[in-house]
């Protein structure tokens, strides 16, 4: 039975995607650098700060393995596209709008894999973590809605240029949050007490820190079931928000340039 | 001196234009001040599980991120306007517009465009190295604060020196844009170099100099500098200053107009 059509469109676009972006493969990698950086620094940090700690060197790993395949630059791909009109074009077209961007998401994701692999060998063998299977397959399923939770954000904040010139710094600002309370910064268990339960049940954990932490093993059976029940509340409501933000958007916009 | 007053021109010009747009400059004072609040908020955290981080104790990680945003500030307003995506303005015939003006094409290229905004993050970074300075042990002393000052003006002068290096790139290859990979190197200077493994620290002070933009001066205030510091620093600086015009030169004499 053929998939349905939607699927078989964002195929041809990630498809797509992934070849064009091949030719800016020089480009690519300074990007994989710059989503390295914070995690290695964060790293080398909590190394430094808790010498003695066990696990840090696997969770930052694997929170290296969940920043480049979450990565999102749709205020990138799409609000510039917004800006300069070309969402004409994207408007046009037979299909959902959402489906270019995400399109481009993911092959950007793959990319970002490819490229990021000799950094993550590297990396794994400098800090020798042992991670079990078990642990990294619980940890699968985590990174996959993550992955959605990630795009939906940033799809979200990217909406905003409907209304506002400032979409990059707002896409900047929520990837300040997601850097201070997504387990970046420093490991959700590790945040002082009052901002512990905050940090557990904002979305900024459920799209980083937390396939991290299933995969490196520093949950129980109950923190991964409130874990992925968390992650399935966030996805619902950025949906539904950003659904409703591209109604009223789409509304109000007004093609500029020919 | 000339050049003092163009860079003064300069600046009047950009501030008059901002200050035309003033939701604008509203909006990125909010976006630094969320930035620096949360480079605090991150050390605060880190220091409720650790007396000391490679020996820096936590007024004195203050009075350094500080440091950092100054220079971070000053770089956004003077540098990072005209240098972006440089390898862009080469490939499409931008940069002949500045050849072609009568002032030193390095200068005009580096500096000609500025966004004074970026001086409220000078301002916040100010404001955090007060802040932080204040809860040191011992006071620092006006010999600590003139030996911060001139340490950050030679991070300054080298990060400066070090963007326009980066930039000369687009002249041996013009569709490789190097801008990322800078600000990702930028990063690693907002904590201690002393966290690092050593051979990336010794990578991080000789060879990518990260560690003069923050880590020096901020040692220099906190913990007073000796001469060798001093001169060692205000040597790289120089040394970073020629090398950026060599290359410069170098590279200008390869470039034939992008456009016809």
């Amino acid at each position: 039975m053929r998939p349905p059509r939607a699927l078989r469109l964002l195929g041809g676009y990630v498809r797509r995607y992934f070849l064009q972006w091949m030719g800016g493969r020089g480009f690519l990698l300074t990007l994989v650098a710059n989503q390295a950086v914070t995690p290695l620094i964060g790293l080398a940090v909590w190394t430094t700060a808790l010498p003695g700690q066990r696990g840090i060197g696997a969770y930052y790993l694997a929170l290296l393995v969940v920043r480049l395949l979450t990565v999102s630059y749709e205020n990138h791909t799409f609000s510039n596209g917004i800006y300069a009109g070309a969402l004409a074009d994207g408007l046009l077209r037979p299909h959902p709008v959402v489906l270019a961007p995400l399109g481009e998401n993911l092959a950007m994701r793959l990319w970002h894999l490819i490229l990021g692999l000799p950094l993550l060998v590297g990396v794994g063998l400098f800090v020798a973590p042992d991670f079990r299977a078990a642990d990294v397959a619980a940890a699968l399923p985590a990174l996959l809605l993550a992955a959605l939770l990630r795009f939906l954000f940033t799809y979200l904040l990217a909406l905003s240029a409907f209304w506002t010139e400032r979409a990059h710094g707002l896409v900047g600002f929520g990837d300040t949050l997601i850097f201070l309370l997504g387990g970046e910064a420093a490991p959700v268990a590790l945040l002082p007490g009052p901002l512990q339960p905050l940090g557990a049940a904002l979305p900024f954990r459920a799209m980083l820190g937390f396939p991290a932490e299933v995969a490196a093993g520093q949950l129980d059976g109950a923190g991964v079931l409130a874990g992925y029940g968390w992650q399935i509340v966030w996805i619902g409501i950025f949906a539904a928000a950003s659904a409703l933000a591209w109604r009223a958007g789409v509304r109000r916009y007004t093609a500029v340039g020919g | 001196m000339r050049l003092l007053r163009l860079l003064l021109g300069i600046f009047t010009i950009a501030l008059q234009r901002e200050l035309a747009h003033r939701a604008n400059l509203l909006f990125a004072a909010l976006l630094t001040a969320t930035g620096v609040a949360a480079g605090l908020a991150a050390l605060g955290v880190v220091y409720t599980q650790t007396e000391t981080l490679a020996g820096w104790r936590l007024p004195e990680m203050v009075v350094l991120l500080g440091t950092f945003t100054v220079v971070g500030g000053l770089r956004a307003t003077f540098i990072e306007p005209n240098l972006t995506w440089f390898a862009g303005t080469v490939r499409e015939g931008r940069l002949d517009d500045l050849l072609l003006q009568p002032a030193p094409s390095i200068f005009l290229a580096s500096l000609g465009a500025c966004h004074p905004w970026g001086l409220a993050q000078v301002a916040l970074g100010l404001a955090t190295v007060a802040f932080g300075a204040r809860g040191l042990e011992s006071l620092p002393t006006v010999g600590g604060v003139l030996a911060w000052a001139v340490l950050l003006a030679a991070g300054v002068a080298i990060t400066w020196a070090s963007r326009v290096l980066l930039a000369c790139f687009a002249f041996w290859a013009p569709y490789v844009e190097p801008d990322v990979l800078y600000d990702a190197f930028w990063q690693l200077g907002r904590y201690p170099v002393g966290i690092y493994h050593p051979a990336v620290r010794a990578l991080l002070t000789a060879v990518v100099p990260v560690a003069f933009i923050a880590t020096i001066p901020a040692r220099a205030l906190t913990r007073g500098a000796g001469p060798p510091l001093l001169i060692g620093g205000l040597a790289a600086a120089l040394g970073a200053v020629l090398a950026a015009r060599l290359v410069w030169r170098v590279g200008l004499r390869r470039y034939t107009s992008a456009t016809s």
